[in-house]
């Protein structure tokens, strides 16, 4: 089976990522936390670099999840275990869509689409689900160069109209704020837990879990940086600009010349965000795959069917996103912290060998 | 035979691929082209004025021109509807004509004069900063009477009016400083903001003769609620036709137009905004105009409260001698020098400019330099102590540095 390659890796963790973080975690932030959106934020991105960091010293065992979770817990546990793990990475990837969903219709259509229009987007992530996770690898050695041009050319039409006064004073919304802004974000940060299933899918090498934290921190230190240039550009009103990145680059005066050409880089970055929205369900479909096994068809069965019920989802909840969004945010949002911080966490105390070799 | 067994087994999948990539590419880029231009009503501007039961709004919508039309331009309808809120009118319009209104194109929004002084203008923009549709980047402007009078008037540079309103607001009369424009973003982000406080340039418009039926624009009419007017090349020589300016600057404060800056400091504050870089003033020597134009300007605002609130306007502006208002000899012409009396005049001037326009500001309660803002975001405390007499209790200090080139 093929592996992915470190780089491929760093990758994912610097270039792609940090893409899921643009759609609608900034006016989140900004609803929660105004001007001091960058710490609720810091704070996500350090927790997060910090469970990496340990889950790259696990995958030392060069093991998977589910084979840690079977050396300890024995077999029938263990896919009992996984097909938690698996609900919850349904879970954490249904809101995204949804996001992705609406950032679609509301950028790429001038008019209001209809309501199946988005419906095509399954068809893709029920391919991308039913195969092995190793292709993702070659995946983000393409995307993340896209990504990459894509961030610096938002950037370099955004940041000539940003007004970073507009983060001043540090600290105004206090300690409810910046409390507020850390728990109820929390939802956008689960890359630890795919890198939990990413694990054992890779060759560990010397120096990989600190330079993976490194490469992560990069990302969001992009990340952070968008934070800012979207508040700079949006002051006040940032709290009703959704889908921000799609449209911060419109007030370049470059524009008026040029036209909409900020859309190649807007365009470049929904290329990456689509794979990054269908990660959560391709990773589930492992876990199923790990519970009941990759025979008959079995991982094509199961990505048609989880794609279907997503994509049923999508049409069904249609006129309810805010509600969802909402409840994600705000009522489940500890689902988060235990399964991408406290399970990595209690994963460290997994048995790293079958039992007979103990 | 083995290898056609096997491309065979692996066309499904790769049709599979290929399918998925057209139909995801196909999804990113647009609607399709789905924008049927007989059903669909391109709304180019829109007018606000606000009546006894709410608003009265005038889209412009382009229209594809006929085959008598001769002249160059985008043709235009101006349609009208009426209800208690924006909404209401844009629906209206909808249900009358069976056009769909759609806002992407929307590049100005036109408040009537007599709307911007009445109450709070933001009940008749909401609708447009709420819709996901509409351009937050558009131009946004105050004009002179109802915006469905300015709207209906026939320009005489352009076959639609809104286009030539827009013209005014172009990068090269920004660099002139004579007049400021402003987006509804900006204006919103003032709105809401610590200041509350925000400007539009303010349109007037002025008859053109413009001789028997030269130039590019023609033929429009007053219409009636639902109705419709239409401009483009067909021709009624009976109609003004118009120019439009916006050398005045309308000043708001909590959403209601409270003042209107003048000319000479609208270019006063185009000059502190530091955007004039091929603009131009006139001075006086021994009673003869002199005009200086002016290569490249900084203006800085700041403001102290160590003790008392101090604003300090500062400008720094290099001149050039541009022309004299009285025939020179040739040595003046060639030398092009700017006497100290030239630039005392100009430096005077200047100053009396700024000081009108931090009056003006003072006495209307507008917190145009964003004053508030800036003390909030370098202390919550002071802005707290000053936030309601920050403007009346502020002294004025201004810094004026004129440098001539020759």
């Amino acid at each position: 089976m093929n592996k992915i390659a470190p780089r491929q890796l760093y990758f994912f963790l610097a270039c792609i990522a940090p893409l899921g973080k643009l759609v609608l975690l900034p006016t989140q932030l900004a609803y929660y936390a105004e001007n001091d959106l960058l710490f609720p934020a810091l704070v996500n991105f350090l927790l997060q670099a910090g469970v990496v960091f340990l889950i790259m010293l696990l995958s030392r065992s060069n093991k998977t999840f589910y084979d840690l979770l079977v050396y300890t817990f024995g077999r029938i546990a263990a896919k009992i275990l996984i097909c938690i793990f698996a609900l919850f990475l349904f879970f954490s990837g249904l809101r995204p869509i949804l996001e992705q969903k609406l950032y679609v219709q509301s950028i790429f259509y001038d008019t209001l689409p209809s309501v199946v229009a988005f419906s095509s987007f399954f068809l893709f992530s029920a391919y991308l689900c039913a195969k092995p996770v190793s292709v993702l690898g070659r995946t983000w050695d393409i995307l993340a160069p896209l990504a990459i041009v894509g961030l610096v050319g938002i950037f370099v039409f955004a940041i000539p109209n940003a007004d970073f006064g507009a983060l001043a004073p540090v600290g105004a919304m206090g300690a409810n704020g910046f409390l507020r802004g850390t728990a109820y974000t929390m939802s956008w940060f689960y890359d630890t837990a795919i890198l939990l299933m990413l694990m054992g899918r890779f060759e560990y090498k010397k120096g990989m879990a600190w330079k993976s934290a490194v490469f992560y921190l990069i990302g969001a230190l992009a990340i952070l940086l968008f934070l800012a240039v979207f508040y700079g550009v949006y002051d006040g009103i940032a709290v009703r600009q959704i889908f921000s990145f799609a449209k911060i680059g419109k007030y370049n005066s470059g524009v008026t010349v040029l036209g909409r050409i900020d859309y190649l880089f807007i365009f470049a970055i929904t290329l990456g965000l689509a794979f990054y929205c269908a990660l959560p369900l391709q990773l589930g479909v492992t876990c199923l795959v790990h519970a009941f096994g990759a025979d008959h068809q079995k991982p094509a069965l199961f990505s048609v069917a989880i794609n279907f019920i997503v994509l049923i989802l999508s049409i069904a909840l249609d006129y309810q996103f805010g509600i969802i969004n909402q409840t994600v945010n705000e009522t489940v949002f500890y689902l988060f912290p235990v399964f991408c911080l406290l399970v990595p966490l209690f994963a460290l105390l997994l048995r790293r060998k079958p039992r007979e070799q103990i | 035979m083995n290898k056609f067994k096997r491309f065979l087994k692996t066309v499904p999948m790769k049709l599979y691929i290929i399918l998925a990539a057209i139909i995801v590419f196909s999804f990113f880029s647009n609607d399709f082209g789905l924008v049927d231009i007989q059903k669909t009503a391109i709304i180019l501007a829109a007018g606000i004025d606000r009546t006894d039961e709410g608003f009265h709004l005038t889209a412009q919508i382009a229209v594809p021109k006929g085959a008598e039309r001769n002249s160059c331009g985008t043709a235009s309808v101006d349609i009208e509807g009426d209800g208690k809120t924006v909404s209401d009118c844009i629906t209206q319009i909808y249900s009358k004509t069976g056009w769909v209104p759609k806002l992407i194109f929307c590049d100005l929004i036109l408040i009537g004069e007599d709307t911007a002084k009445d109450s709070d203008i933001f009940d008749g923009l909401d609708f447009f900063l709420r819709n996901e549709y509409m351009q937050d980047s558009c131009l946004i402007a105050t004009c002179e009477g109802s915006a469905k009078d300015m709207l209906t008037t026939v320009s005489a540079i352009d076959d639609t009016t809104s286009q030539a309103i827009e013209k005014i607001f172009s990068d090269a009369s920004q660099k002139s400083g004579t007049t400021v424009k402003n987006t509804l973003k900006d204006f919103a982000i003032g709105y809401y903001g610590r200041s509350k406080s925000s400007y539009m340039p303010f349109v007037r418009s002025m008859e053109q003769d413009c001789g028997s039926e030269s130039g590019g624009g023609s033929g429009s009419s007053a219409s009636g609620s639902g109705g419709g007017s239409e401009s483009g090349g067909s021709s009624k020589g009976e109609t003004a036709k118009k120019i439009y300016f916006a050398n005045e600057t309308a000043l708001y404060r909590e959403g209601k137009m409270v003042a209107l800056l003048s000319p000479e400091e609208t270019f006063a504050y185009s000059l502190l905004k530091g955007n004039v870089f091929a603009g131009s003033m006139t001075a006086e020597e021994d009673g003869k105009p002199i005009t200086l134009s002016i290569l490249s300007d900084d203006g800085k605002i700041s403001l102290d409260v160590k003790n008392k609130p101090k604003v300090t306007l500062s400008l720094k502006t290099k001149v050039r001698m541009f022309n004299r208002g009285v025939p020179a000899p040739i040595r003046d012409v060639s030398e092009g020098q700017i006497s100290p009396a030239v630039e005392q005049d100009a430096t005077a001037r200047l100053t009396d400019y700024l000081k009108r326009l931090w009056q003006t500001c003072k006495s209307s309660g507008c917190d145009l330099f964003q004053l508030g803002r800036n003390l909030y975001r370098s202390s919550p405390k002071k802005y707290a102590e000053w936030k309601d007499s920050l403007l009346d209790s502020a002294d004025l200090e201004i810094k004026l540095k004129l440098e001539k080139v020759k």
